[in-house]
């Protein structure tokens, strides 16, 4: 870990932008998935071996999460919402190696990705409604309630991104400190707690991002719905 | 805690970017393989169906074909009964015509053998009889018996039919001519007796009889006329042996 646990270091520099330990371990998180995609996927086989069938079972069960809380449209939401997943129990668990830091440690990497969870929900949500139809839903059932769901939509995205970040930056910097005065052995429960707490808040932020975007697209739906009755 | 807009845009496109590699290279091929198999075992249910089907038809096929083979086998055991019936009456009567025919042809010989046993009981009685009088005539018969049954026999001759009497003088003319008739008694006779023998003879054949007179004791009493093969008489062992042969079994005997 590094020293200064609130600052990451420039690795390199790519014109106007600066790449930090954040965006390099990124880089190598996303190798490693490429990695183990290929893997995976260069000799599928209906009777699948071990491996593919750990992955399969993986986006299965992402599937079905998706198909509980938006059966109908499961197979838009499931690459955006699935890698959350993925990437987000790789990226939290990856602090547990010594002398490297979780992205989702870095608020910019959290905000970076509640940002996406933000414009992904409006995205689908104009893409499964159009802009007018779904722009109408924040003046539902009085235009007056328009500043309150513009305070809601920004103080969730604002949730999504400190959560996250909150919760992995509180684990590694109580890991590091216990580390620094009890020795090796002592953080090793601390550690067990890290595991947990990064496979929570994967799932809580994958789940809420979920949730989100599930109910921009049935706001649409009940609309119909009502309308119909 | 500071927000660097560099890690913030960075991570936004290397998210965007994982989300397109893993969405083509990871997930559409692990969707692909499911849906694969998904349409493979789909293709095995619906195999599967139709055997299960075919099965149902085999076996309703199997049940028609079960019941119509127990509803032959009800009605040729029906067949069979009837069949069995009629041949179990059929060998009841032909048995019942057997036991009849037994029984009349068992009738029949017990009738004969009683028949049988009734007429040897007669003859034995007449037998019995007879050496019963043979016996009772020895001791009872005398001379005045005699000469009742000679009297007897004189007037048999006198009243005998003209028919007859013509035969009886042919049979002893033919017989012989000049040979002298043998009369028989179980006593001696005395002089009357013997002319009036002769007279009836004579009277009876119509000519002059030459008579010989002789005892013979085996008479018990009577007399006996015999003329060659030919004899006439009336005498008491004669009437008792004719007595005793009514029946030509026990005269065989």
């Amino acid at each position: 870990m590094h020293g200064d646990t609130m600052s990451f270091p420039v690795v390199l520099h790519l014109g106007p932008l600066q790449v930090t330990t954040t965006v390099a371990t990124t880089w190598v998180i996303m190798a490693l998935l490429v990695l183990v995609a290929w893997l995976v996927t260069r000799r599928l086989l209906l009777h699948p071996g071990r491996a593919q069938t750990v992955a399969e079972g993986i986006v299965s069960t992402i599937e079905e999460a998706i198909r509980a809380v938006a059966p109908n449209h499961v197979s838009l939401l499931l690459p955006f919402i699935a890698t959350l997943w993925i990437f987000l129990v790789v990226a939290n668990l990856c602090g547990l190696i010594p002398g490297v830091h979780s992205p989702t440690r870095d608020l910019s990497a959290t905000a970076a990705l509640a940002i996406l969870v933000f414009l992904s929900v409006h995205w689908f949500g104009i893409r499964d409604q159009g802009l007018k139809a779904y722009l109408r839903h924040y003046l539902v059932p009085t235009p007056l309630l328009l500043p309150f769901h513009i305070l809601s939509e920004i103080t969730r995205t604002l949730a999504l991104a400190v959560r996250l970040f909150g919760n992995i930056m509180s684990l590694e910097m109580a890991a590091l400190l216990i580390l620094l005065v009890a020795g090796f052995l002592a953080p090793v429960p601390i550690l067990m707690l890290h595991v947990i707490e990064g496979l929570v808040q994967a799932y809580i932020f994958g789940m809420l991002a979920l949730i989100y975007i599930a109910s921009g697209l049935q706001t649409q739906q009940m609309r119909q719905e009502a309308r119909n009755e | 805690m500071e927000l660097s807009w560099s890690t913030f845009l960075l991570e936004i496109f290397n998210f965007l970017v994982l989300v397109w590699i893993l969405k083509h290279f990871l997930y559409r091929p692990i969707q692909s393989v499911i849906a694969r198999r998904q349409q493979d075992i789909d293709g095995r249910l619906a195999e599967a169906r139709e055997k299960e089907a075919q099965a149902g038809q085999l076996q309703k096929d199997y049940e028609g074909r079960l019941a119509e083979w127990r509803s032959e086998r009800e009605k040729s055991r029906e067949a069979l009964e009837t069949e069995l019936r009629s041949e179990r009456v059929r060998r009841e009567k032909l048995l019942a015509d057997e036991l009849e025919q037994q029984r009349s042809k068992s009738s029949a010989v017990d009738a004969r053998r009683q028949g049988e046993q009734r007429r040897q009981l007669e003859l034995q009685a007449l037998e019995q009889g007879s050496r019963f009088a043979a016996k009772l005539l020895e001791q009872g018969a005398g001379p005045e018996t005699e000469t009742r049954l000679i009297n007897l026999f004189l007037k048999s001759l006198a009243e005998m039919p003209e028919a007859q009497r013509l035969q009886l003088c042919e049979q002893i003319r033919d017989s012989a001519k000049a040979a002298p008739l043998r009369v028989a008694s179980a006593h001696e006779l005395d002089a009357g007796t013997r002319d009036k023998i002769e007279h009836g003879l004579a009277a009876c054949l119509a000519r002059e009889v030459a008579c010989r007179f002789v005892e013979d004791p085996d008479l018990i009493a009577g007399v006996q006329v015999s003329l060659g093969a030919w004899t006439m008489g009336l005498n008491v062992r004669d009437e008792l042996q004719g007595f005793a042969h009514l029946a030509p079994e026990s005269v065989a005997g």
